[in-house]
């Protein structure tokens, strides 16, 4: 009797692929179509951002910021800010204090919404992808009047913020702030309640506790395994302590609940930045810095809770303008280790689902 | 702020330990250690007691001209205490124990400080590099690393001459 | 209005009557040439109308305007797509099999122009008319898995290797309720010609009486035509489109009418066998409603589309196997006693 034997397929997907978000490049071992083996390649993008940074003066990189998240420019810009400000103590004013929040929360609503959109997409759901970017645009519209650039907003500045948004941007703000509950309702409709999507998403991809938090894993995707950890509520930054809000955490450790608590985070950030807009007081939006920023010799990690996880910026200052050494913790280049881990077993769509609830930007991933 | 005693209280201890020096920068315990004691004083410090350092949240390295340090952030899943600890490595032999055994999550990071300072972390289960493509020579965030300038680079793209 | 409703038969005649003798075998074999050039210009028609309208479905569905530049509403985007597609470099990739690439496209596009032969447009309408028009009709669609195989395998390329390997197991899975499906119809008429069965509807459509079989139907049938969410074959986050990874240009243009000529087949089949084909009040000529009937079931299907996303596989074949074939077995069962006991009425009241 003949020995009948089946070849592995190694399947390369990327850098050029639909569903790789960018330039993500895994390797694919199959039997048949269920995954044995993920061997991922990362490094496409990269643009040796941390090496571009020594290079350059403390208010010449913010810009470069932007081109890390660029999906939520406007958090990276205050991560890479506030450390820049811990290092040389510097207060901000009150206003812009304020004005941080509310763009850092719009970028996260932003972020969440492309989120859903892209893992809609990954699983074909193309219509709730189009409802998602037609409701960020509005968010992208706000950018636009503030600081003129719709992506790359790049409005921090080392000891406040770059301009007041004008009159026009509250309206569209508060207008933006009532839609968002239907919104919610219309993704929900469209996407999260549909049967085929839960059958798809639901129990697909089980990142546990334990192995979660041995990974490092931060942001949405350990907090829908069931870990409690928001940077800000374990350890506030700005003025963060005085918003009333809650973290969502979700128990089911799937990919569906990882795209879910975005949802719930969504809800979260609105009522932040209703919070914000009701107590922002008048007042200038930048502090008096010197002109020359000359932090003293020192070292600084600041994070802060990125749309993705906890990015973090490690700043080693020599004393001159530029940086000695400045080190780029990006949460979705650390979260990528459990593709690897917990897709075994299954086929290859179920791994473009859990790789879409990742969340991964390359610009951020490949820094 | 009893929470903060009580991690310079176990710092202090373990610093006694692993002969290292504690300092406080802005706010921040940092731990400094010899190379070869930054995985007993890792260890100490995931499990110490009431106050466990368990969540390694960052991980690179420094080029400081006469060593590297491999710097590790600290902090918990539960509490809010927060520690660095930043391991003395050679600069001409730069090996170092892998934290991959203490948090899987390890893994990347030290690729990445490897890829970038050539930092050999023993024990590593896949060290290679990650950004980087493999025959990339030279370690580019080091200080010595020569850029090349943009007549060099230039040079590839140069059309031959009609 | 009686002229209207006989329109293409009085073309026909006309054409007949060019001959001499109007039953020769020159004027049988010249009205089979009509008729077959009949067929085509619906599939590319169809094409060029049903690819402008599913991007308008997806534009509405999605709330964005769709094609909306190039003539009045954007009417002549297809054209204009189809020109480009015809200036497009044919590329064979260098470790294919050459001869299987190149047939495959042909053969899925040869389908809805073999299958479409049989559909009765109108009374008397049938370009061919043929006493088992359900079974050929099947047994033709069913080819289609051939061609998508054939196409997967003979690209050398993984992905299209992976799709093709996908559309022979969900079509060979969905193939079997969607025959089924048709059995209770057949057992109505007691007849598998497509003319008698829309004969038979002149008072009620089979939709009133068999519902389970209609939903079991356009199931099946969009899992047949690889439609979302049961487009698994050319999944393009998954598998990159699939078989036609590697087409290009023409080849691909003719996948492309062959798919929406695939859909144009089974959405009429649905018009003929479930909604009464040409009967309809005499407001319209039965043509209009038999292409009425079947616009409605494709705009029923891009709906679907693109409203949702696709199938797990493993949910795919537990569908198939678990739901839709105990399903339609209920539904022959049922069929078969509602028949004994209608035929048992007259017995007892007598």
């Amino acid at each position: 009797m003949a020995v009948e034997r089946t070849e592995e397929l190694v399947l390369n997907m990327g850098p050029q692929h639909p569903s790789m978000h960018g330039v993500f490049r895994m390797v694919v071992h199959l039997e048949g179509e269920v995954v044995t083996k993920i061997d991922p390649k990362i490094g496409y993008l990269h643009r040796g951002i941390e090496k571009l940074a020594e290079s350059r003066t403390y208010p010449q990189f913010i810009p470069y910021t932007d081109r890390l998240d660029y999906l939520s420019s406007p958090h990276n810009n205050l991560a890479y800010v506030l450390a820049v400000e811990k290092l040389m103590g510097v207060e901000i004013p009150e206003r812009a204090e304020y004005l941080r929040v509310i763009f850092a929360e719009l970028a996260r609503i932003a972020s969440h919404q492309v989120m859903i959109g892209s893992t809609a997409l990954d699983i074909a759901g193309w219509t709730a992808w189009s409802y998602c970017f037609r409701d960020r645009e509005r968010i992208l519209d706000m950018y636009e009047m503030t600081a003129g650039s719709r992506l790359t907003v790049n409005n921090m500045r080392i000891g406040g913020i770059s301009n007041d948004p004008p009159p026009g941007f509250w309206d569209a703000l508060k207008s933006f702030l009532d839609d968002i509950p239907e919104m919610i309702e219309e993704y929900y409709g469209i996407f999260f309640g549909n049967e085929i999507t839960m059958g798809r998403m639901k129990s697909v991809g089980i990142l546990p506790k334990e192995l979660a938090e041995n990974l490092s894993i931060t942001g949405p995707v350990i907090r829908s395994s069931g870990v409690n950890y928001d940077v800000r509520k374990a350890d506030p930054y700005g003025i963060y302590d005085r918003f009333d809000f809650d973290v969502p955490v979700l128990h089911g450790c799937d990919s569906y609940d990882r795209t879910l608590i975005r949802l719930l985070e969504i809800k979260e950030s609105a009522k932040i930045i209703k919070q914000a807009m009701r107590d922002i007081p008048e007042g200038p939006v930048m502090a008096k810095i010197p002109k020359v920023i000359k932090p003293p010799v020192g070292e600084v990690y600041h994070r802060v809770e990125n749309p993705k996880g906890e990015l973090g910026f490690y700043i080693v200052s020599d004393g001159t303008t530029k940086p000695a050494r400045l080190h780029i913790k990006s949460p979705t280049f650390v979260n990528m280790q459990m593709l690897p881990l917990i897709s075994l077993g299954w086929k290859i769509q179920d791994v473009i689902a859990i790789f879409a609830t990742i969340d991964a930007v390359l610009g951020e991933v490949d820094k | 702020m009893e929470n903060k005693e009580l991690l310079r209280k176990r710092v202090d201890e373990l610093a006694s330990k692993v002969n290292g020096e504690v300092e406080e920068i802005l706010g921040m315990l940092v731990l400094k250690v010899k190379g070869p004691y930054a995985l007993e004083a890792l260890t100490t410090a995931k499990s110490f007691t009431d106050i466990p350092c368990d969540f390694l949240h960052d991980l690179t390295a420094v080029d400081k001209i006469d060593h590297f340090e491999v710097v590790y952030q600290l902090t918990s899943w539960k509490g809010p205490q927060k520690l660095r600890i930043k391991a003395v490595v050679d600069r001409e032999n730069p090996v170092i124990d892998s934290a991959t055994r203490l948090w899987q999550g390890a893994n990347y990071m030290e690729r990445e400080a490897y890829d970038m300072f050539g930092i050999q972390f023993k024990g590593h289960p896949n060290l290679k590099r990650i950004y980087l493509w493999d025959d990339f020579e030279g370690y580019p965030l080091r200080k010595d690393y020569v850029t090349e300038t943009a007549e060099q680079r230039s040079v590839v793209f140069k059309l031959p001459a009609e | 209005m009686d002229t209207l409703n006989n329109l293409f038969l009085i073309i026909a005649a006309a054409i007949r009557g060019l001959f001499a003798d109007p039953h020769s075998v020159w004027a049988d074999i010249t009205m089979d040439v009509v008729a077959f050039l009949a067929v085509i210009i619906i599939i590319v028609l169809a094409a060029l109308v049903l690819i402008l309208l599913e991007r308008k479905v997806a534009g509405w569905t999605s709330q964005r305007p769709g094609p909306n530049r190039l003539g009045p509403r954007g009417w002549f985007q297809t054209i204009a797509d189809a020109l480009k597609l015809m200036g497009k470099e044919d590329v064979t990739p260098a470790n294919a099999d050459r001869l299987i690439f190149k047939v495959a496209p042909m053969i899925m596009f040869s389908l809805p122009l073999m299958t479409l032969a049989v559909i009765p447009y109108g009374k008397g309408m049938s370009p061919i008319d043929l006493d088992l028009g359900i079974f050929y009709f099947l047994a033709i669609s069913a080819l289609s898995t051939l061609a998508l195989l054939m196409a997967g395998w003979g690209s050398n390329n993984k992905y299209s290797l992976l799709g093709g390997m996908r559309a022979v197991a969900q079509m060979i899975s969905y193939e079997i309720p969607l025959i089924f499906s048709l059995l209770g119809v057949v057992m109505l008429t007691e007849s598998l010609s497509l003319t008698k069965i829309v004969e038979a509807q002149g008072v009620v459509p089979f939709i009133v009486l068999q519902p389970l079989a209609f939903v079991i139907y356009i199931i099946a049938g969009i899992a047949e035509v690889n439609r979302a969410p049961f487009d698994l074959v050319e999944a393009d986050q998954e598998v990159v489109a699939g078989p036609f990874t590697e087409y290009t240009g023409l080849r691909w243009g003719l996948f492309f009418l062959g798919e929406y000529g695939n859909m144009t087949a089974v959405s009429a089949l649905a018009a003929t066998v479930f909604l009464g084909g040409w009967q309809g009040p005499a407001i319209l000529p039965g043509w209009i409603w038999f292409w009425l009937k079947t616009g409605l079931v494709i705009f029923f299907m891009m709906w679907v589309r693109w409203t949702f996303p696709r199938m797990r596989i493993d949910h795919l074949m537990h569908f198939a196997w678990k739901w839709l074939l105990p399903l339609s077995i209920l539904n022959i069962l049922l069929t078969g006693l509602g028949i004994y006991i209608y035929q048992l009425i007259p017995r007892i009241g007598g």
